[in-house]
C-alpha cells in the first residue's frame, strides 16, 4: 500500500512540474518529493524482510542503499536548485522532473526482487538520465546524451537477451516468475552453457550502469557533461543499482556449477577496468573526466573483491557505500570549482586554494579518499581486497592491481595538486569572477566525514546489514 | 511456413549486409516487420486473443510501417542516402556475416532444448550478430540506428523462442521495441546531424 502510494505520489509530483508556472512551486514540489522519499526510506526500515506488490521486497541490500540514495539525493537536490537557478522555467522544470523519474525508478530497481521488473525499472533510468544529460543543450551535451541513450539501448537489449536465456532455462520447470529466488533454484540443475551466456549478456548489459569495462565509455562522457549534481547521483545512485543487479544475479547463478568461471570473468573484467581506467587518467586533460574514469577505477575493484570471494564480498558492498559519498562530494564540488575558475580544463587552471580555499579543501580531502590513503574508509575496504587476495594467492592479480593502482594514485596527485596549488598552464581567455558561498560546501564536508568515520568505526546495524546481505546472497 | 519465413528473414539479414543505400535498409526493415508479423501469427497461434493482438498490431503497425517510414523521413530531412564510404566494404561485411551464420548455427545446435525450436535459434543468434557487426563496422549514426533496429529485431526473435512457454517476456521485448525505437528514431534521428565528425568532441 505504501508502495503503491510512494510510486503514484512520486509519479505525479514528476508530471505536476511541467504545469507549473512558477520556479517557486517547482522547488516547492521538488522539495516535497525529497521529504517524501526520507519518509518512504524510514518506512522501509520498519518492513525489512518483508516482500510488497509481489516484485518488491525491502531486504538488507536494497534497504542499506536506498538510505544512500536518500540521502545523496537530498544533496542533489540542494545543488541543483543553484545549479539551474538561472535556467528558463521550462528547462528547469524538465530539468526537476526528469530527476524525480530517474530517483523513483532508481528506488523500484534497489527494490525489485524479480529480473524482469528491475530490468524495467533499468530501462526506464535511460529515459530521465538522457533528459538530465543533455540539460544544457549544447553539441557537447547532445553528443553525450546520443551516446549514452545509444549505447545504454544496446546493454538493455543485451540483458534483455540475457533474461531470454534464464527464461529458457526455467521451461519445463515449476519457477517460471523470474524472481531472484527462483532462478537460484533454476540455475543449480541448469546447464552451465546457458548459465554462461546468460551471465554474459547480462553483465556486459548491466555494465553500461554500472560503468564497468567494458560498456565504460558512456558513463564517462555522461558525467563529465552532466550538470554536477546530476554527476554525483549517476556516480553514485545509478552505479550502485547497476552493482545491485549484478550482484542479485551473481548471488542467483552462485550455487550453480558455473560459479568459479564467474569469479574468473569477474577478476578479468575488475583488471581490465583498472588498466582503462588507469591508461586513461594518466593522459586525462579534464578534471572531471579523470573522477569519471576513477569509479571505472573503483568498479574494476569491486569486480575483483566479488571475485575473489570471502571477505571480499563485505569489501564490494562498503567499498560501494564509501565510493558514493566520496564521488557525489567531488562530482558536486566541480560545479563549485567551474564556478570559481569558469573552467574544468587543467591546463587554465589553477590556485584554487588562494580563490576558494572551502572549496580547495573538499578537493583535498576527496582526492585523499579516493585514493584510498587512511583515514578514508576506502583504504579499510582495499586491504580487506588485497588480504583476500593473498589469502587465495592470487598474486598475479595482487601484483597487477597494486601497480595500477600506484598510476592511478600518480595521475590523481599530480592533477589536484596542481589545480590546487600551481599556477594555470595557459592563461585561460576568460574571467571567472563568481563568488561561491563557503556554506554551499557544507554538504560534501559532512559526506567527507561519514567516510573517515568508516574508516576507524563501522556501526554494528551497517556491519550486520552488509553481513545478513552477504549470508542471504551466497547460502 | 514458419521455416520459410525463417529462411526469408534470414535472407533479409545477408541483404542487408550488402546494401549501401538507406532507402534499402529501410524496405528491408519493414519487410523484415512484415515477417516477424507473419512468425507472430504462425508461432502464437495459443496465446491469448489480447497477447496476440497487441504484439501482432506491434511487429505489423510499428516495425512493418512506422519504422521504415521514420527512416526515410531522416533520410530525406538529413539528405544522407549512402553508407559512409570509409565504411567496411560490402564483401567484408557479408563475409563477416556468413561467418556469424556458422556460429550461429553452431551456438543453437549446441543449445538444444526440447521447449526451445533450434531454427529460431539460430536465426535470433544470427540477427544478433548481424545487427552488432553492423554497429561496430558503420560509421554513420543512421548506419549505428539501423544495426540497432537489428539487434532489436533479434531480442524480438529470442522472445518469440520462448514466447510460448512465458508471453510476458515477448510483451516486455515489445513494449522496450516501442519505447527505445521512438525515443531514438524519434528525437535522436532528427535532432542529431549524419555528419560523423559533428558527434566527436567529447574524447580525452
Amino acid at each position: 500500500m505504501i508502495l503503491n502510494l510512494f510510486f503514484i505520489i512520486s509519479a505525479l509530483l514528476g508530471f505536476s512540474i511541467f504545469f507549473s508556472k512558477s520556479k517557486t512551486l517547482t522547488k516547492i514540489i521538488v522539495i516535497f518529493f525529497g521529504i517524501l522519499h526520507i519518509s518512504f526510506t524510514v518506512y522501509t526500515w520498519t518492513r525489512i524482510g518483508i516482500t510488497d506488490l509481489i516484485y518488491f521486497t525491502y531486504d538488507n541490500l536494497a534497504v542499506l542503499f536506498l538510505s544512500i540514495l536518500s540521502i545523496i539525493v537530498t544533496a542533489v537536490i540542494y545543488h541543483g536548485f543553484i545549479y539551474v537557478s538561472k535556467d528558463a522555467l521550462r528547462k528547469y522544470n524538465i530539468y526537476h522532473s526528469s530527476l524525480i523519474l530517474l530517483v523513483t525508478c532508481m528506488t523500484g530497481a534497489y527494490l525489485s526482487n524479480n529480473l524482469a521488473a528491475l530490468w524495467i525499472f533499468a530501462e526506464a533510468t535511460t529515459l530521465a538520465v538522457a533528459g538530465l544529460i543533455y540539460h544544457d543543450r549544447t553539441t557537447v551535451s547532445l553528443e553525450a546524451t546520443w551516446k549514452y541513450v545509444f549505447l545504454s539501448s544496446v546493454g538493455i537489449t543485451l540483458a534483455f537477451i540475457g533474461i531470454l536465456f534464464i527464461s529458457m532455462m526455467m521451461n519445463g520447470t515449476p519457477y517460471n516468475d523470474l524472481s531472484f529466488a527462483s532462478i537460484s533454484e533454476v540455475a543449480v540443475n541448469a546447464k552451465p552453457l546457458y548459465l554462461k551466456i546468460a551471465f554474459l549478456f547480462i553483465f556486459v548489459g548491466f555494465g553500461t550502469k554500472m560503468e564497468i569495462f567494458p560498456m565504460h565509455t558512456i558513463g564517462i562522457d555522461a558525467n563529465a557533461v552532466a550538470p554536477s549534481p546530476i554527476g554525483a547521483l549517476i556516480s553514485s545512485g545509478l552505479v550502485n543499482m547497476g552493482f545491485i543487479t549484478l550482484l542479485r544475479v551473481y548471488g542467483a547463478l552462485s550455487g550453480s556449477d558455473i560459479f568459479e568461471w564467474m569469479n574468473k570473468i569477474l577478476i578479468i573484467v575488475g583488471l581490465l577496468s583498472l588498466l582503462t581506467a588507469a591508461g586513461y587518467m594518466l593522459k586525462a586533460k579534464h578534471l572531471k573526466r579523470m573522477f569519471a574514469y576513477s569509479t571505472l577505477e573503483n568498479m574494476g575493484l569491486v569486480a575483483i573483491a566479488l571475485g575473489v570471494g570471502g571477505n571480499g564480498y563485505y569489501a564490494a558492498i562498503l567499498l560501494l557505500i564509501l565510493h558514493s559519498f566520496i564521488k557525489s562530494s567531488l562530482f558536486i564540488q566541480m560545479n563549485q570549482l567551474y564556478r570559481v575558475q569558469g573552467t574544468l580544463w587543467l591546463d587554465n587552471s589553477g590556485r584554487y586554494l588562494k580563490t576558494f580555499p572551502a572549496g580547495a579543501l573538499v578537493l583535498i580531502i576527496g582526492a585523499v579518499s579516493i585514493m584510498a590513503f587512511p583515514p578514508s574508509g576506502l583504504f579499510l575496504t582495499e586491504m580487506m581486497i588485497f588480504k583476500a587476495l593473498v589469502l587465495n594467492g592470487n598474486w598475479f592479480v595482487l601484483i597487477s592491481a597494486a601497480f595500477l593502482l600506484c598510476c592511478i594514485i600518480y595521475a590523481t596527485t599530480i592533477r589536484v595538486m596542481h589545480v590546487v596549488f600551481s599556477p594555470p598552464r595557459e592563461k585561460p581567455d576568460f574571467v571567472a569572477d563568481e563568488k561561491v558561498s563557503p556554506y554551499e560546501t557544507v554538504s560534501q564536508y559532512i559526506f567527507l566525514t561519514i567516510i573517515i568515520v568508516l574508516c576507524f568505526y563501522q556501526p554494528p546495524f551497517l556491519k550486520g546489514m552488509i553481513e545478513q546481505t552477504v549470508k542471504i546472497l551466497f547460502n | 511456413m514458419i521455416n520459410y519465413l525463417s529462411v526469408m528473414f534470414a535472407i533479409t539479414i545477408v541483404y542487408l549486409a550488402v546494401t549501401d543505400r538507406f532507402v534499402v535498409y529501410a524496405r528491408l526493415l519493414g519487410l523484415q516487420g512484415f515477417i516477424l508479423f507473419g512468425i507472430t501469427l504462425a508461432e502464437l497461434h495459443k496465446a491469448s486473443i489480447g497477447d496476440l493482438i497487441f504484439i501482432s498490431s506491434e511487429t505489423f503497425f510499428f516495425k512493418g510501417l512506422v519504422v521504415p517510414y521514420m527512416i526515410n523521413v531522416i533520410v530525406k530531412n538529413t539528405r544522407v542516402e549512402k553508407v559512409n564510404t570509409e565504411a567496411l566494404s560490402g564483401f567484408y561485411e557479408l563475409l563477416l556475416i556468413i561467418i556469424s551464420l556458422f556460429i550461429s548455427i553452431f551456438m543453437a545446435y549446441t543449445l538444444k532444448n526440447p521447449y526451445v525450436d533450434t531454427v529460431f535459434l539460430t536465426i535470433a543468434f544470427f540477427t544478433m550478430f548481424s545487427g552488432l557487426i553492423i554497429i561496430v563496422t558503420h560509421r554513420l549514426i543512421i548506419s549505428h540506428l539501423i544495426g540497432f533496429l537489428v539487434l532489436e529485431n533479434a531480442a524480438f526473435l529470442f522472445s518469440i523462442a520462448v514466447g510460448s512457454e512465458m508471453p510476458m517476456m515477448i510483451n516486455i521485448g515489445t513494449l522496450l521495441d516501442i519505447f527505445v525505437g521512438v525515443l531514438i528514431l524519434g528525437f535522436f534521428g532528427m535532432k542529431i546531424k549524419p555528419n560523423i565528425d559533428q558527434l566527436t568532441q567529447l574524447k580525452d
